[in-house]
């Protein structure tokens, strides 16, 4: 028979899985699920338990009880704390997405690619169409609202550019995949792949960030 | 105005050193201390913000104009020009994601006092506010709203443990003294107290150092 907590655990174990990889896993509904009926189940044996006492309990009277009462109490903050800790990591994985600028469409349907390229069947993501769950959906479509309306203060900054402190105004790049043409302050330059160029960094920044083009040198 | 006021109206050294100049030195300072701090800073009061975006206004703009004309030697101009804008706007951009990283971290904790509150800008205050409200509408409608309500808080203190979690303020940071002066610090059984000089460096607790760099004694490297 499961112990208490034990689905709680599993819960923590897949966030912390979830850290070191490069996208996101499929929301683990079922567990979340049966977490909180958990929690419920224990608040429903708690409040039996105390109800014949009428509120006036005393727990050096009745140690046993109050014992039980203690770790029925214990294990429900600590399922609450897994369920924090699961949906906070992954909260804060979506975030991390949002800021290099992925939204939550494309989002989804990365999930989904990667989860079918890793073999992991569809009957997995519990009928879902991505790896999120809708609430999940929800979060990043709101954060990235939200991030949109702090970078519009700083407009000339772009603040979810590059962290790396620049060296050179101009680099190298190679062209990975067809993007079309750009307009630059020296002309358009038309990107077809496998061809080269010597651009300045704050133009192509973007491309870059998104896997069209690779930095040289 | 005071004796201060008009001592320094006869150093030489105070016009020598134009705005703009001092501002580079300030937000390079205010960077460098918020990278290495590990908790939150105060946000600069002087408007230092604000002239510096108008400064990388001013410059794009002359960029802009410059653009259009061909002669090589107001090409190489527009090279130069554009390569300090390039490291302005990366010194205001990794300063900002420097400061958010941390209020994302430890939102709750920042919001929960008022001097604390005072510490984030206006538009950190809105943005930590409504990251935080999105974060509890978040758990609520996963898997909080069918709690008992009693606990449905995100920051209850029961059994003494809180649960708004708070930046460690004993971890140890590098500090560059600026002038002389006693270094106090804390230690396992005995606390010590050096006479420090000017230039000097030290690894300390940044509990220890805090007073220290809020005095202008010293600074982080």
């Amino acid at each position: 028979m499961p112990m208490y907590g034990d689905l709680g655990n599993k819960l923590v174990q897949h966030a912390k899985r979830a850290q070191n990889l490069a996208q996101l896993p499929a929301y683990q509904t079922e567990l979340v699920r049966a977490v909180t009926r958990e929690v419920r189940d224990l608040d429903r044996d708690v409040a039996s338990m105390l109800e014949p006492f009428q509120g006036s309990f005393d727990p050096a009277a009745e140690q046993a009880t109050a014992c039980t009462l203690l770790v029925n109490h214990l294990s429900m903050r600590r399922n609450k704390r897994c369920l924090l800790a699961y949906h906070r990591t992954r909260a804060d994985k979506l975030e991390e997405l949002v800021w290099g600028g992925s939204d939550v469409v494309d989002l989804a349907g990365q999930q989904q690619a990667g989860a079918a390229a890793n073999g992991v069947p569809a009957a997995a993501n519990d009928g879902q169409s991505s790896s999120l769950s809708p609430q999940e959906e929800d979060y990043v479509r709101q954060y990235g609202d939200l991030l949109a309306a702090y970078k519009g203060q700083w407009t000339d900054i772009d603040l979810t550019g590059s962290l790396d402190p620049p060296r050179d105004l101009f680099i190298d790049v190679r062209v990975l995949k067809d993007a079309g043409e750009i307009q630059t302050e020296y002309g358009a330059i038309n990107l077809t792949k496998n061809s080269q160029f010597y651009v300045r960094q704050g133009d192509v920044e973007r491309l870059i960030a998104q896997g069209y083009l690779q930095k040289l040198g | 105005m005071d004796i201060d006021d008009i001592l320094r109206e006869v150093d030489p050294t105070f016009h020598a050193i134009p705005q703009e100049k001092r501002d580079l030195q300030d937000l390079t300072r205010a960077w460098v201390a918020e990278r290495c701090a590990p908790e939150l800073l105060q946000w600069p009061a002087n408007d230092l913000f604000e002239r510096v975006n108008e400064n990388i206004k001013r410059q794009i703009e002359k960029v802009e104009e410059m653009t259009g004309d061909m002669d090589p030697k107001t090409n190489f101009v527009l090279i130069v020009l554009q390569t300090e804008l390039e490291r302005f706007k990366y010194l205001v951009r990794s300063y900002l994601r420097a400061r958010i990283a941390k209020i994302d971290c430890h939102t709750l904790h920042y919001l929960s006092t008022d001097d604390l509150r005072s510490r984030l800008s206006e538009m950190e205050l809105a943005y930590a506010t409504r990251h935080q409200a999105l974060l509890h509408n978040h758990y609520l409608s996963s898997f909080l709203s069918s709690f008992p309500p009693a606990l449905q808080n995100l920051n209850d203190t029961a059994g003494n443990v809180t649960m708004i979690d708070a930046p460690d303020l004993d971890s140890a940071v590098f500090v560059r003294l600026l002038r002389d002066t006693a270094v106090e610090a804390r230690d396992v059984d005995v606390d010590s107290s050096t006479g420090g000089q000017e230039n000097a460096i030290y690894i300390l607790r940044w509990s220890d150092a805090k007073p220290l760099v809020d005095a202008g004694s010293a600074e982080l490297v």
